[in-house]
């Protein structure tokens, strides 16, 4: 039963690709409706699905294909010609086609959807059309029913399985195969010239026992695989291209074509069909460059994926690794080889890396093919003149985003031919052409990819937005005063939002464009939109390439980092405190002429904040869909490029948190949800403006000399105990440790307010300079008066210290007084107490 | 060769049956102190046990999810148990270790104040828990009497549940 699954799904995935493209092709039909080439391309399609499906034994399926290929059969030899109406019933019945295979992948079977109407129409289109034809109409009555059986015996030349027993089918089966195989012999010594007639030959397969069945898989599987083959070669040759699997109507064979219908009798017989492609291709293409293709399960895909991930991950600390060991080994001959082997390694995964992104890219043509029909529907629903002008779709993105952005450009597309577009009267009226133009376009940004959809029509009215939003009560008037016109645009995007007076079948529900907005958001993606009344829409779809492996940004808040996704970053600004406004309770801030309302990361993420005296902020511009928001952070740290990891089943689903990723120094940073911010920041409560008053508070309770604290970190008892005599007679509290490691492990425990540490440079483990770069990387630290007491007295040494942010350096010996009265001076002890 | 083959076979179950015999009777436990408590949990339960690394807080969480560490390129929660249990939490000292469980899928780190011992306790020296304590709510298994001491066997399933 297995292999029937599997060649299920191949019947699956093929006639899904093959209708994408059908689409399409109808619409153009309708406007060349005598193009031989298209025709022919139709009716394949119809052909093939009939085909197949009537071997797996889809009896509704089959039966609808089969008029369909009656039908097209027809107009391919002129006997029909295909105006409107034809259309119409041509283009119900493939989404009655369309419906089934989808009823086909989710529950396995065809039945449950009524055809009967639409053949009926079929038939009726066909005979209707095609009076005193001779060749259609016993063609039509003589297959009406949907067996497969009866469709099938007339042509056949195979005899009856039913009736016999095993040993005479195996008999039989030998005796079919020899054949074959000596005819596939002869045929290759013919080189390109077909002797069968009949390629498509279908055998009765309901009297067939499970042997001949599988035998009968392996054929078919062969003939598809020739036909794709074919379809291929096809592609290169364009005209005369459709003949091959034309094959179940013999007279349709002409000579030129004949070379072309060789591939599916040779595919028949062969054993080992790649064989046979290959000399297929050698044969059909005459040496014309077609692109070789492969299909493969996008699971490999996503998993080569991850472990390019985890590679990158690999590189990043590697990176991170290489600096620190230049850092302390400078000028060392093998700094210079290791630097190589760094940049080779960090360069072959970046290249890895573009290389399986572009592995899953597809064309955004996928999503486009399905608009100009859906385009056609909507304006004769909506008695308009539309027409679709699409550039770009040869642009390549990620196959999941292809997937998610589909439904967006539809509810967006749909909207612009119901609110946009007006009727042809009115824009006559307006001084416009009579009919609208919608233009769909694709191309690349940096690391983005823009979707526009530009339309003609009557444009946003912000004024109409902000009162059509009043009356449903999703703003308030005095939140309209304040809007500006874009982001009365953004109203649209709103839930329950609508401005069709009535819901009709197209549009009015106001659930589509907040479709839009969620679609877009999950992708961290950006909408823009542009308006003038009455000259038309545009709206700028912005959207990343790709998403396991993205850039962000690394912002700090205290001593914690958040990762914000870079496609969501407009800008960073730096601006001093006073520059922040407090608007009704919200911090605002004035970007050039816009307003723009800040929250502070660590409000959203209760960090603890300890310390921030500094005068200036930065601001983190956000972008989302269609809104704005100032995130203030600490500081920035720069840009990385960072790999998505999930946060597990138990932390799943936390607010503002996208996930976590692994940093270059084996830590994990949480990355942002930019979207959840954003909600998460209009219910926070704003500390902005207050947290410098409380830092003060903090900062000044020194009510006795033991609140002083002071670390001595010296690998040495002997030095430990000088500098504790030394400092006893102060009355401050002294704390110990004996390297840089402890010292770093009582600083962070956090049990002692720690006002100055009195480091040695030599010391086991992590020495004086690491310990005070790694103190400084803390904020809350900043006050932290480091001094250095060591027996080193170079210069450089001093210069060292400074630069690793020690503030006095104290050489050893030093006297008692001496050591205390530099520990009092950095501590700002108060002698008073 | 085939006989041959089958008695292999023979040999390779009667062997596997006798050792099904003695893991049935015995369970395997490690034992950890939480608070002044011994408790243990299954040694299959256990994927690892480590020193204490750092670890990285996430915001909206309950006190004793403590954040997520770097389990060698996996994000994994980590839980103090002392807060889960109510207890005081406690500075980390030499002796304080992750122990990582997993359930299925499901993958956690724990702190615990220190690690006791491998158990191997008889099954019919493991009585059930407490009538006192609600069947669906508890955490505890059962309770293993071992000489002059009482181990508190942990349900896994339920440390590793979500419940905020």
């Amino acid at each position: 039963m297995d292999e029937f699954q599997e060649i299920l799904q191949d019947f699956l995935v093929e006639s899904f690709e093959l209708i994408e493209q059908l689409d399409q092709d109808l619409v153009e039909l309708e406007s060349r409706p005598d193009d031989l080439d298209l025709l022919n391309r139709i009716f394949r399609v119809a052909h093939t699905i009939k085909g197949a499906s009537s071997f797996l034994n889809f009896d509704v399926l089959t039966h609808l294909t089969h008029h369909m290929e009656n039908l097209l059969n027809m107009a391919r030899h002129g006997d029909l010609v295909i105006d409107a109406d034809v259309m119409d019933v041509i283009l119900e019945s493939i989404d009655l086609m369309k419906a089934l295979l989808v009823r086909i992948r989710d529950s396995g079977e065809d039945s449950g959807l009524e055809v009967n109407p639409c053949v009926i129409r079929l038939d009726a289109v066909a005979n209707g059309t095609s009076l005193g034809e001779t060749v259609p109409a016993p063609a039509a009555p003589s297959t009406p029913t949907p067996e497969p059986k009866v469709a099938v015996a007339t042509s056949e030349e195979e005899p009856d399985y039913s009736g016999m027993s095993d040993e005479e089918v195996e008999a039989e089966i030998e005796r079919l195969i020899a054949v074959r195989q000596a005819e596939d012999a002869a045929k290759r010594a013919n080189s390109a010239k077909s002797t069968t007639p009949s390629a498509e030959e279908e055998p009765d397969y309901s009297g067939m026992s499970d042997e001949e069945v599988e035998a009968e898989i392996e054929r078919l599987i062969a003939v598809r695989q020739a036909e794709d083959a074919a379809k291929r070669s096809n592609k290169a040759q364009e005209p005369e291209s459709v003949k091959p699997s034309v094959a179940a109507a013999p007279v349709a064979v002409t000579p030129p074509a004949a070379p072309k219908s060789e591939p599916a009798p040779v595919a028949k017989a062969a054993p080992a069909p790649k064989k046979v492609e290959a000399k297929d291709d050698g044969e059909n293409r005459g040496g014309s460059a077609v692109e070789q293709t492969i299909r493969v399960d996008v699971k490999r895909l996503d998993h080569l994926m991850n472990l390019i991930g985890e590679l990158v991950l690999g590189k990043n600390r590697l990176i991170k690794i290489n600096d620190d060991v230049e850092e302390r080994y400078e000028g060392e001959a093998f700094l210079e080889e290791l630097n190589q082997v760094v940049s080779i390694v960090s360069l072959v995964t970046t290249d890895l890396q573009i290389a399986v992104m572009k592995t899953r890219m597809l064309p955004i043509g996928k999503v486009f093919n399905k608009f100009p029909r859906m385009i056609r529907d909507l304006s004769r629903e909506l008695n308009k003149k539309i027409e679709l002008e699409i550039t770009g779709e040869e642009t390549e993105l990620d196959k999941s985003i292809v997937e998610e952005i589909g439904d967006p450009l539809v509810h967006i597309i749909r909207n612009s031919c119901d609110h946009g577009i007006e009727t042809p009267e009115t824009r006559l009226a307006a001084g416009k052409e009579e009919g609208g133009t919608i233009q769909l376009k694709a191309y690349h940004e940096g690391n983005h990819i823009v979707i526009q959809i530009i339309d003609d029509g009557k444009g946003l009215d912000a004024d109409m937005l902000k009162s059509k939003s009043i009356e449903k009560n999703i703003i308030t008037e005095k939140e309209a005063d304040t809007m500006s016109e874009k982001e009365a645009f953004g109203l649209i995007f709103r839930p329950g939002f609508s401005t069709a007076a009535q819901v009709t079948s197209v549009s009015g529900r106001g659930v589509g464009m907040d479709v839009v907005k969620t679609n877009i958001e999950k992708l961290n993606g950006m909408i823009d939109i542009d308006s003038e009344v009455g000259k038309g829409t545009s709206m700028k779809l912005k959207i990343p390439l790709t998403l396991a492996i993205i850039q962000a940004l690394l912002v700090g808040v205290q001593e914690e980092y958040y990762a914000i996704p870079l496609a969501s970053v407009l800008e960073t600004v730096r601006i001093s405190k006073d520059e922040i406004y407090t608007v009704e309770s919200r911090s605002v801030m004035r970007l050039r002429d816009e307003v723009l309302s800040l929250v502070h990361i660590g409000d959203i993420f209760e960090v603890e904040r300890v310390f921030d005296n500094s005068e200036h902020a930065y601001v983190v511009v956000l972008g989302l869909a269609e809104s704005k928001i100032g995130l203030i952070v600490d500081s920035l740290v720069g840009q990385e490029e960072i790999v998505i990891k999930s946060l597990g089943e138990y932390l799943k689903g936390i607010e503002g948190i996208a996930g976590a990723t692994i940093r270059g120094d084996g830590g994990v940073t949480l990355i942002v949800d930019v979207a959840a911010l954003m909600q998460m920041a209009k219910s926070v409560k704003s500390t902005v403006g207050q947290e410098s008053a409380e830092a003060k508070s903090r900062g000044g309770a020194k009510n006795s000399a033991s609140d002083y604290c002071v670390m001595i970190v010296d690998d040495s008892k002997t030095d430990r105990t000088i500098m504790r005599k030394a400092l006893e007679p102060l009355g401050i509290t002294l704390v110990e440790a004996t390297d840089g490691v402890e010292a770093l492990n009582i600083l962070k425990q956090g049990d002692h307010n720690f006002d100055g540490m009195l480091v040695d440079i030599e010391m086991p483990r992590m020495d004086g300079y690491t310990l005070a770069a790694e103190i400084k990387k803390y904020n809350k630290y900043k006050n932290l008066a480091l001094i250095a007491v060591t027996s080193r007295t170079g210069k450089a040494d001093r210069m060292r210290g400074v630069e690793s942010g020690m503030v006095e350096y104290i050489t050893k010996p030093y006297s008692p007084e001496y050591l205390m009265n530099v520990v009092k001076r950095n501590i700002k002890f108060n002698e008073g107490l | 060769m085939s006989e041959k083959l089958q008695q292999i076979i023979n040999k390779q179950n009667k062997a596997l049956s006798g050792d099904d015999v003695k893991i049935d009777e015995v369970i395997q436990l490690v034992g950890f102190i939480v608070g002044d408590e011994e408790f243990s949990v299954p040694i299959l339960s256990i994927q690892e046990i480590i020193k204490p690394i750092s670890w990285t807080r996430v915001p909206q969480t309950p006190e004793y999810i403590l954040g997520v560490f770097n389990l060698r390129g996996s994000v994994i929660p980590l839980i103090d148990l002392r807060s889960r249990f109510g207890l005081e939490t406690q500075k980390h000292t030499e002796e304080t270790r992750f122990i990582v469980m997993k359930n299925g899928d499901d993958v956690a780190g724990f702190v615990i104040d220190r690690l006791t011992e491998a158990i191997r306790l008889p099954k019919k020296d493991v009585g059930p828990a407490p009538d006192t304590i609600n069947e669906e709510e508890s955490m505890i298994d059962g309770v293993g009497k071992q000489a002059d001491r009482i181990i508190t066997i942990l349900k896994v399933g339920k440390l590793l549940e979500r419940n905020f």
